[in-house]
């Protein structure tokens, strides 16, 4: 296995692992009482997880995608998986790592405040909320422009 | 590897469709006398922790064989009408799971979405060509929704009407 596999494959699996921390967090958050241990866990293994994935794709998209995968989609029966859920994908994912992170401090921040301060909880809870949705839709959006490779 | 990840989403499959199963008839065996004392609590949360862990199982082994036929050169079978519906209702089963919490979604119906969601997903891993379309898979899912949300309504209403008579 290459690197740039090893990277993809990276990609993929912190991506996930992230999405499905971010959805262990909501669901932590939905508690009558969240329990703050837990929060803190799953948010700092939720960033951690999305800022690896951004690195891996970015390595894999810099060093292998931009040469090699994108001409063959462009030349495919579907270049819209490239020219709009590739060019929106890499985007819109950006801002997952970033609000993943903002989540995390604000958690820490917060502590126990969360259990009784409760625009303090509504909003982390939104915040992960849409985290875990950007999540779903960026995987869903990975796999559709996985599925166009073909030459 | 490729029978691994076979192994690892039959597993995940089985614990997400037993883990569902089971916690529904315990519910409502539970709900016969009309409470769910603290025991029957902890019981039902042992359930819906083997659901969770079937799901991630599920989630990432289904995830595996998408990088494996990714490189592979099987790119074609990413788009499989079959694969886009069962990725939608598995999307579907956390998404209920949160809806039912923050009390959006009645428990009638948070509880056949899970179980036909859970069968669905089997159904379509077992069956590897399906002659049916995305919309058609779809519309099955939704109408099985409904016809198991009057099978457990008449379910529950016996054993609610047999409470009342003893």
């Amino acid at each position: 296995m290459t690197i740039l596999y090893a990277m993809l494959i990276l990609h993929i699996i912190t991506g996930l692992i992230g999405v499905m921390s971010a959805f262990s967090m909501l669901i932590g958050f939905l508690r009558r009482v969240p329990k703050i241990g837990a929060l803190k866990g799953w948010s700092l293994v939720s960033a951690i997880s999305f800022i690896l994935s951004w690195i891996s794709g970015a390595y894999y998209y810099v060093l292998y995608y931009g040469g090699n995968v994108k001409p063959i989609i462009l030349k495919s029966a579907y270049p819209w998986a490239h020219q709009i859920v590739m060019e929106a994908k890499e985007h819109v994912f950006l801002f997952i790592p970033l609000v993943s992170i903002v989540v995390s401090i604000g958690i820490f921040l917060a502590g126990e405040d969360i259990l009784n301060d409760k625009p303090i909880k509504k909003s982390l809870a939104w915040l992960t909320a849409f985290v875990f949705i950007l999540g779903v839709v960026i995987s869903l959006a990975g796999v559709g422009i996985s599925g166009a490779v073909r030459g | 590897m490729y029978q691994i990840l076979v192994i690892a989403h039959i597993i995940g499959t089985v614990l997400g469709v037993g883990g569902a199963t089971f916690a529904e008839i315990f519910h409502i065996r539970a709900m016969r006398d009309g409470v769910v004392t603290d025991e029957e609590s902890v019981t039902l949360k042992i359930f819906y922790t083997v659901l969770r862990v079937g799901l991630v199982l599920l989630v990432l082994s289904g995830f595996a064989f998408l990088i494996y036929f990714r490189l592979e050169g099987h790119e074609k079978y990413l788009y499989n009408p079959k694969l886009w519906a069962k990725m939608i209702i598995v999307f579907i089963i956390p998404i209920n799971a949160i809806l039912f919490q923050i009390k959006k979604i009645p428990a009638w119906l948070a509880t056949p979405i899970s179980l036909t969601s859970w069968y669905t997903a089997l159904i379509l891993g077992v069956y590897r060509t399906i002659p049916y379309s995305f919309v058609e898979i779809m519309g099955i899912y939704l109408a099985s929704i409904l016809v198991i949300a009057l099978v457990l309504w008449r379910i529950k209403d016996h054993y609610s009407l047999s409470r009342i008579k003893s």
